[in-house]
């Protein structure tokens, strides 16, 4: 009896959670004059996708969108779990203050240091390039990274380097053959929860980005909101497209999420 | 294993060289440079003469504060909000979730599939989704009698933020709460039954002090970006927090002040409120951290 | 796992390498020119400037994002990788670029053009403090109320003479459950538009402004007070829980044929042109309490000169160019836009009407002149509108609040 009410409430509040999203999808189907007289109704065709993906030169925008994504998120996820490591294990000078000095880049508005941003990458050479947004969204995914990463890092076992100094292996060892392994499904969650918002961002390339070559899907979107806010229909396609990769993305790394999330939340 | 940690000593720090180098560069080096415009009078983006605290007082002028104070005011009630509604459903699914054999993955991932979306995204359709002309919520309630007016009244609109946002980030409590809930070891739950405690009690007794450092975590999380609120925010009720400034943020006045006041000195006064942001939300997080770390 | 990050970084760095931009053609001088409208109406008018001037290659870009593009100019203005020329806000949201120098002024020896504008016009485009020219002023919008003939006529019912009339009209659309006035207030920029549409005859248009400005007057004059409170008046008209209907609903409601009349901008037309082909438009100056209506109006906007410009003479060439009547014509015609150049016939019917009557009887939009301040008085009215829309304060209220924010800069 219990089991069962515990079942209606969960597939209950997962209708709620998927039901926009199905509204969306849904939409996306639908001339943009049917869904303002009509809400919910029956998909009819393609029009909006094919519309979408031509008039938005989509096909550009996924590549430097994948490229930034994937640069930045493995730059920031590997200077991360190599500062998390000390941070959450080893017993050092200034411990607390490193853990605070990342911490409180996730406490101020990004905006705030727009302009000198971009003075600082005009002066480097990297305004209106992909290398300055990947060397941007990397330091920016850092304070994340390390405040997850060092809390896994912490929960690990402290038997772990004990055996390995008595077997005579140094940090660099210990981290590379015996912590690493272990970090892996904590990497993958930090990794799709930074891939995300940084796929969804569409402020710096807009402020950094010049040449229509070069900029990312999001700001794509924002000329496709200017663009198509009143036409529904083929907004909604395109918003579709966007989120796609991403829920591509979640689905596989689902299993690698719950066993990271798990094995840092074990002790 | 003291002897590993003395001699890990100076190779700490060769650690974390990379992540300081880059984080202090793009992150560090630009917010601390917005932070000290803040003592400089501006002429857009051209650097006036050093002003004191004259930007911090403009902080405090009458029209200013008048923003500042119910804006702070709906940030806390965004935080209690998440920490109320969408923390406490987390914990609850994860719960559940530990009770359901099929579909368990299914149900994970639907979850936590909003937070995929892009925040903007959201707020487009949410406010679609609650139009009072075209949307098919109220349609569906009108008929009940249930008509709300959602993000159109200011007495409605916070709460269906915090219900926009909870149906948003959910996933994240539920995963982080699944992940500790599946590190308890059974024994523990068992060895109480036995004693003879019900499952009420091994729930206060035995889970909840254990799920203390997730939620630490979750909660020192969920004040952050409460405090910081930005995007979505901005796309349900625009850069003035419709209707009426009831979902008026301090992220949002940020935005306001330095983007999109016209204001010659905008950098200034913006820069000001930035590090009263930082200074207040930075302060709380340490303490926050200190609290909650100490009794887990 | 250092070697993994140098790799990492590696790839980052060689595979996110710029590549190189390639320059323009040979011995031709690209222009470029950042604004936030379509771009491809640009390109259209700009090619009529590169047949002229075969050296030179217009090349536009735009930003459609409105907020983010005063980020993306003060910055790209500020660097070195600005525009040549830009479209530049008018008013309060100008100063900022040029009081930190980011602008050639102009003056009637490069941009002869300017000389013959109206006053009105150009001083949308002056710095406020030293009173010069920043910008070649584009368009001139005007608020009216745009309707839908075919419903009018459906019902019985025309562009209204007396304000009696209007209520009356309303009312009879109203019981045959067409929505009368499609108006959102939940983006809060329109609720000052919609007020100076139906008030600004009630409290007496430029005069009033002027009388304000020069301390003589308050807002909160029972003048002004009665002129936003049709707002409140015009509620019954409006539709349902008006304060939560957004400004893309409202322009939903008026092209599907649900609601008769449209309070807006004169940008509308293009949208409603667009957007919903079957439906014949008509406008009309809402009469006030006491007969004729004024149909305010504003300065949109003006193209800029980048003090950086490496070409500033073909620029200054260019901004010639864009004052001219050539120009204003072409603007107009394909934008269906008012163009700022004095002397251009728009060869748009209903555009000529407009023009007509707002020569007549034209004001200045009220809010665009008081538009400083941090929070901007444009800001705090709008709130304070909204508010009043809500039922929560009074029109004596939302008006006191204006004053008191005007108070902080005037």
């Amino acid at each position: 009896m219990r089991a069962l009410a515990i079942k209606i409430l969960l597939w209950g509040y997962a209708a709620f959670s998927m039901a926009p999203l199905l509204v969306m999808v849904l939409s996306s189907f639908r001339p943009t004059s049917e869904i303002f007289d009509q809400p919910l109704g029956r998909p009819t065709g393609f029009g909006n996708y094919v519309k979408a993906w031509t008039e938005a030169s989509f096909s550009t925008y996924v590549v430097n969108s994948a490229v930034v994504v994937v640069c930045a998120v493995l730059l920031g996820a590997g200077v991360s779990l190599l500062a998390a490591y000390p941070l959450g294990r080893r017993e050092f000078r200034g411990r607390g203050m490193f853990a605070a000095y990342f911490i409180s880049g996730m406490t101020l508005p990004a905006h705030l240091g727009v302009l000198p941003l971009f003075y600082l990458l005009e002066s480097m050479g990297l305004v209106d390039s992909l290398a300055g947004l990947v060397l941007v969204y990397a330091a920016g995914s850092v304070p994340f990274n390390v405040f997850v990463l060092t809390a896994f890092f912490r929960q690990l076992p402290y038997e772990l380097d004990e055996a390995a100094s008595l077997d005579g292996a140094g940090p660099f060892a210990t981290f590379w053959h015996v912590m690493l392994p272990l970090v892996r499904p904590a990497l993958a969650t930090v990794v799709v929860f930074q891939f995300v918002p940084i796929w969804n961002d569409f402020f710096y390339p807009l402020v950094l980005m010049r040449d229509e070559s070069k900029l990312t899907l999001p700001v794509g979107l924002t000329h496709f909101f200017g663009q198509f806010q009143n036409d529904w229909g083929t907004l909604f396609a395109g918003l579709v497209m966007t989120t796609i990769p991403l829920v591509v993305l979640f689905v596989l790394a689902t299993r690698q999420i719950v066993a990271g999330l798990t094995a840092g939340m074990n002790r | 294993m003291a002897l590993g940690m003395r001699r890990g000593r100076g190779s700490s720090y060769l650690f974390l060289i990379p992540a300081f180098l880059l984080y202090s560069a793009f992150v560090v080096y630009p917010l601390f440079t917005g932070l000290t415009y803040s003592f400089f009078s501006w002429k857009g983006t051209l650097r006036g003469g050093f002003a004191g605290v004259d930007n911090y007082a403009g902080l405090l002028s009458g029209t200013f504060l008048d923003q500042l104070l119910p804006a702070l005011g709906h940030n806390f009630l965004l935080f209690a909000g998440t920490m109320l509604v969408q923390n406490t459903l987390g914990l609850a699914f994860a719960l559940a979730l530990s009770r359901v054999r099929r579909g368990k993955r299914a149900l994970q991932t639907m979850f936590a599939l909003p937070y995929l979306v892009n925040p903007l995204v959201i707020g487009y359709l949410w406010t679609l989704l609650l139009s009072p002309a075209f949307g098919p919520v109220n349609a569906f309630l009108k008929p009940l009698g249930l008509a709300m007016p959602w993000l159109g009244d200011p007495d409605t609109a916070l709460p269906t933020v915090i219900m926009i946002t909870t149906w948003q980030w959910v996933g994240f409590p539920m995963l982080l709460f699944s992940a500790a809930l599946g590190g308890i070891p059974q024994e523990y739950g068992e060895a109480a039954r036995t004693d003879g405690a019900g499952s009420w009690q091994v729930f206060w007794r035995i889970t909840l002090p254990l799920l203390k450092p997730a939620m630490a975590t979750v909660t020192i999380l969920s004040f952050i970006g409460s405090m910081g609120t930005f995007a979505l925010v901005y796309a349900l009720g625009g850069s003035n927090g419709a209707p009426a400034g009831a979902t008026d943020v301090l992220g949002l006045l940020f935005y306001r002040t330095a983007f999109a006041s016209g204001d010659v000195n905008a950098l200034g006064t913006s820069s000001a409120l930035a590090v009263f942001m930082f200074t207040f939300i930075f302060g709380s997080t340490l303490l926050l951290e200190r609290v909650l770390r100490r009794r887990a | 796992m250092r070697l993994a990050a140098a790799v990492a970084l590696a790839i980052a760095l060689t595979a996110c390498a710029p590549s190189t931009t390639t320059s323009a053609g040979e011995g031709k001088v690209t222009l470029s020119v950042w604004g936030w409208g379509p771009e491809a109406n640009y390109d259209k008018m700009f090619a009529e400037y590169e047949k002229l001037n075969p050296g030179v290659d217009v090349d536009a870009r735009s930003f459609t994002t409105a907020t983010e593009y005063d980020t993306i100019l003060s910055t790209g203005l500020a660097g070195d990788s600005g525009p040549d020329l830009a479209w530049l806000r008018a008013g309060a949201q100008l100063q900022p670029l040029v009081e930190a120098g980011r602008l050639l002024p102009l003056d009637t020896k490069d941009v002869p053009g300017l000389a013959s504008y109206d006053e009105g016009v150009l001083r949308a485009a002056k710095g406020d403090k030293d009173g010069k020219v920043y910008g070649v002023p584009f368009a001139v919008q005007t608020l009216q109320v745009i309707y839908n003939k075919k419903i009018f006529a459906d019902n019985g019912v025309t562009p209204p003479k007396t304000y009696d009339e209007m209520i009356s009209s309303a009312e009879k659309l109203k019981a045959k459950g067409i929505i009368p006035f499609a108006f959102g207030g939940k983006d809060d920029w329109m609720l000052p538009i919609v007020a100076s549409i139906f008030g600004t005859a009630q409290w007496g248009g430029d005069e009033f402004l002027a009388d304000v400005k020069a301390k003589r007057k308050k807002f909160a004059d029972p003048r002004f007070v009665e002129g936003i409170e049709q707002l409140g008046k015009l509620k019954p008209y409006f539709p349902e829980n008006a304060a939560g209907v957004s400004y893309t609903d409202a322009q939903i409601l008026f092209s599907s044929g649900k609601a008769a009349m449209f309070p807006g901008g004169l940008w509308e037309l293009n949208f409603f042109n667009e957007n919903a082909k079957d439906v014949e438009l008509g406008v009309f100056t809402p009469p006030s309490l006491e007969g004729q209506g004024l149909m305010p109006g504003f300065t949109d906007g003006s193209y800029g000169i980048n003090v950086k410009t490496r070409h500033k003479a073909e620029a200054l060439k260019f901004a010639a160019w864009l004052a001219s009547k050539d120009y204003g014509q072409l603007y107009t015609d394909t934008l269906r836009i008012f163009s700022a150049v004095p002397g251009v016939t728009p060869k748009d019917p209903l555009l000529g009407e407009v023009a007509t009557t707002f020569k007549q009887h034209g004001a200045a939009y009220f809010m665009n002149e008081f538009a400083y301040g941090n929070p901007s008085s444009a800001a705090v009215f709008s709130k304070a509108l909204q508010e009043m829309l809500l039922g929560r304060i009074t029109a004596k209220e939302a008006a006191e609040r204006l004053d008191k924010s005007v108070s902080t800069w005037l």
